[in-house]
């Protein structure tokens, strides 16, 4: 029978379970965002990279290709720390863009349209909510960072074989965990800005003025002060300290992986507290 | 089916910053698995936002208890917000989603899974006046239609309780009768327990069965609406002309008493069971020329006022100084 003959008659039958219920969030989300065409732009631009990565991996691994090439330089391609700490640098910059151009438009429309009452009046609480529109960035921002890092390195794995997996795993687990701690960082940032600020293109430019006037502060500091480490308040330098402590690549002069860590440990409480502060159902005016 | 009261305050007192706003409340409203209607009924500030935003969890009590549905508002609100919808008095809603989308994700958040979602938001859609705008994004939606669509979110699920803000705001003549008859199916034919909260007094008298008003953050009457429309209805104004001295006489025949007013005017009151024909009848026997006959009625409005302080007492209710004992009769 048709919908609109059948009338409107009480649901009764069973509920999903509790706990998973916020995924409702990503998946309408995640299909929202792939239909504005400049995401999608994006995220097709973030593959060539890898791409290229892939066809580099190939060349190393078939040394026949290479016979004609001085033998420096055939010493100097291979695949090891510094080429997934490459790999990891550009992907990170178009996750950035990513963010930025896909974040505003998660928590942001919701507090325009006042449309946290209507979640929040249901059973899902403010840090499920969250959680959800965490999971929509991350997702997102994990399909052009640890995934084809990780495709990579499985290639990397079934090019060179079982030996060079047993004495390189750890480049594999410490790009996926360096990826996640960036990704993290970075959805932060753009939930922040999407919770504070309502008009998107704002949002998306106070997401990469974060990084660029953070970066822009440390160096200052670096340089009025004649000190080392102004720049642990750049998280993207922050980051990388951590990624080369990660991947056994030799770290730029500065404070050392643990300090920024910490600093980027900050950088996320401080975080998770604004996001904290706006995600409410109404506005309270003391 | 619970007979536990769809709310039940106990003492309940809120703060907002430094002001109290909610003064200690106390109160048990309908009874669960009815299909009743309770308005809240208050002039602005009074608190009746400040009470369902409490009932709903999103504000916590400083002291006292909320229970919706028999869970407390404060420890079991994730299991009480699955049986409960909710529809704001403002603006809400997702403006890059079609209406069909909106209400579909709305269904999955209260746990339909997303097949039963998807048909239920047809339904409800539908059932609404949407049905042929089911697929345009919400933002193109004129104000009425964006009430309705709240209002399809509030109910897709299938909620026991569901609590309605101000639901005929910006409403012209037509949608809101439409919307008040809503409400009405939603309770008497869906069995759906409905808190409404308006300051549109005909809007509760249509639709409510019991009535709450609010002054400064207490509750300053509660009244059984279903009871005041069986009083009204006994309740009628009398005016005849030529000899109406018998008819005092003749009144207790019919089991109803009446008091003359003067110039052929009389207040009576009709006992359980008897219609006006009666009356008619008796006016006939006697001869008498009716000019006007009317049901006076002790509406929500006088209710209100004087649970305002604006007026001494409502009609019908005990008179500060009885005329001949008719105000004792229609006191009850």
């Amino acid at each position: 029978m048709a919908v609109y003959k059948r009338g409107y008659q009480r649901y009764s039958g069973p509920l999903t379970g509790s706990l998973t219920r916020f995924l409702v969030l990503p998946r309408y989300a995640w299909r929202r965002l792939y239909q504005q065409r400049l995401v999608l732009l994006l995220t097709m631009l973030a593959f060539v990279w890898p791409l290229l990565c892939a066809g580099f991996i190939y060349l190393t691994n078939h040394a026949e290709l290479l016979q004609g090439l001085d033998r420096e330089f055939r010493e100097f391609i291979q695949v090891d720390g510094r080429f997934f700490s490459v790999f990891m640098y550009v992907q990170a910059g178009f996750a950035v863009f990513l963010a930025a151009l896909a974040g505003p438009s998660l928590i942001a429309p919701d507090l325009a349209n006042n449309a946290l009452p209507l979640y929040f009046s249901r059973p899902l609480t403010r840090w499920s909510y969250a959680l959800a529109r965490l999971t929509v960035l991350m997702g997102m921002l994990s399909i052009v960072t640890w995934v084809p890092g990780l495709i990579l390195f499985g290639l990397q794995v079934g090019l060179a074989g079982g030996g060079w997996f047993r004495a390189n795993w750890t480049l594999g687990a410490g790009m996926v965990v360096g990826f996640l701690i960036w990704l993290l960082l970075l959805s932060l940032v753009a939930m922040a800005s999407s919770a504070y600020v309502k008009w998107r293109v704002v949002a998306a430019a106070v997401t990469l003025a974060f990084f660029f006037i953070l970066g822009g502060i440390g160096e200052m500091i670096d340089q009025v002060l004649r000190v080392t480490w102004g720049h642990i308040i750049d998280p993207a330098w922050s980051v990388n300290q951590v990624w080369c402590a990660l991947l056994g690549v030799d770290p730029p002069t500065g404070p050392g992986a643990a300090a920024s860590a910490g600093a980027l440990a900050t950088m996320i409480v401080l975080l998770v507290v604004v996001i904290e502060r706006k995600l409410r159902p109404v506005e309270v005016v003391s | 089916m619970s007979s536990s009261p769809v709310v039940e305050l106990e003492n309940l007192k809120v703060r907002l910053g430094r002001r109290e706003i909610l003064h200690g409340i106390t109160c048990r409203l309908g009874v669960s698995g009815t299909g009743k209607a309770v308005g809240l009924l208050g002039p602005n500030g009074a608190g009746k936002s400040t009470l369902i935003l409490t009932l709903l969890g999103f504000l916590k009590a400083s002291s006292g208890r909320a229970r919706i549905l028999g869970l407390d508002c404060a420890h079991s609100m994730g299991d009480a917000r699955s049986r409960i919808g909710y529809m704001p008095e403002n603006d809400a809603f997702i403006g890059d989603m079609t209406a069909v989308a909106f209400v579909r994700q709305m269904a999955e958040l209260s746990g339909l899974p997303p097949e039963a979602a998807l048909e239920k938001a047809h339904q409800v859609l539908f059932h609404v006046g949407l049905g042929e705008a089911r697929y345009r994004e919400l933002r193109t939606y004129s104000l009425g239609m964006k009430q309705m669509a709240k209002l399809a979110q509030a109910i897709v699920h299938g909620p026991e309780l569901v609590i309605l803000d101000e639901p005929t705001n910006g409403l012209d003549p037509a949608a809101r009768r439409r919307m008040l008859k809503l409400i009405t199916e939603m309770k008497n034919e869906q069995g759906m327990n409905v808190l409404v909260c308006s300051h549109l007094l005909r809007d509760i008298e249509q639709v409510c069965d019991e009535a709450v008003i609010m002054k400064d953050g207490a509750i300053v009457h509660h009244c059984n609406l279903e009871e005041e429309r069986r009083s009204n209805r006994s309740f009628v104004e009398l005016e005849v002309s030529g000899d109406d001295s018998q008819l005092r006489a003749a009144l207790p025949e019919i089991g109803a008493e009446g008091v003359p007013e003067g110039l052929g005017r009389w207040r009576i009151v009709l006992p359980p069971g008897v219609e006006v024909d009666a009356i008619w009848r008796i006016a006939g026997q006697q001869q008498l020329l009716v000019r006007k006959l009317s049901h006076r009625r002790d509406t929500l409005e006088e209710i209100f006022l004087k649970a305002m302080g604006h007026l001494s007492q409502t009609p019908g209710d005990a008179p500060p100084s009885p005329r001949s004992g008719f105000g004792e009769v229609s006191a009850n």
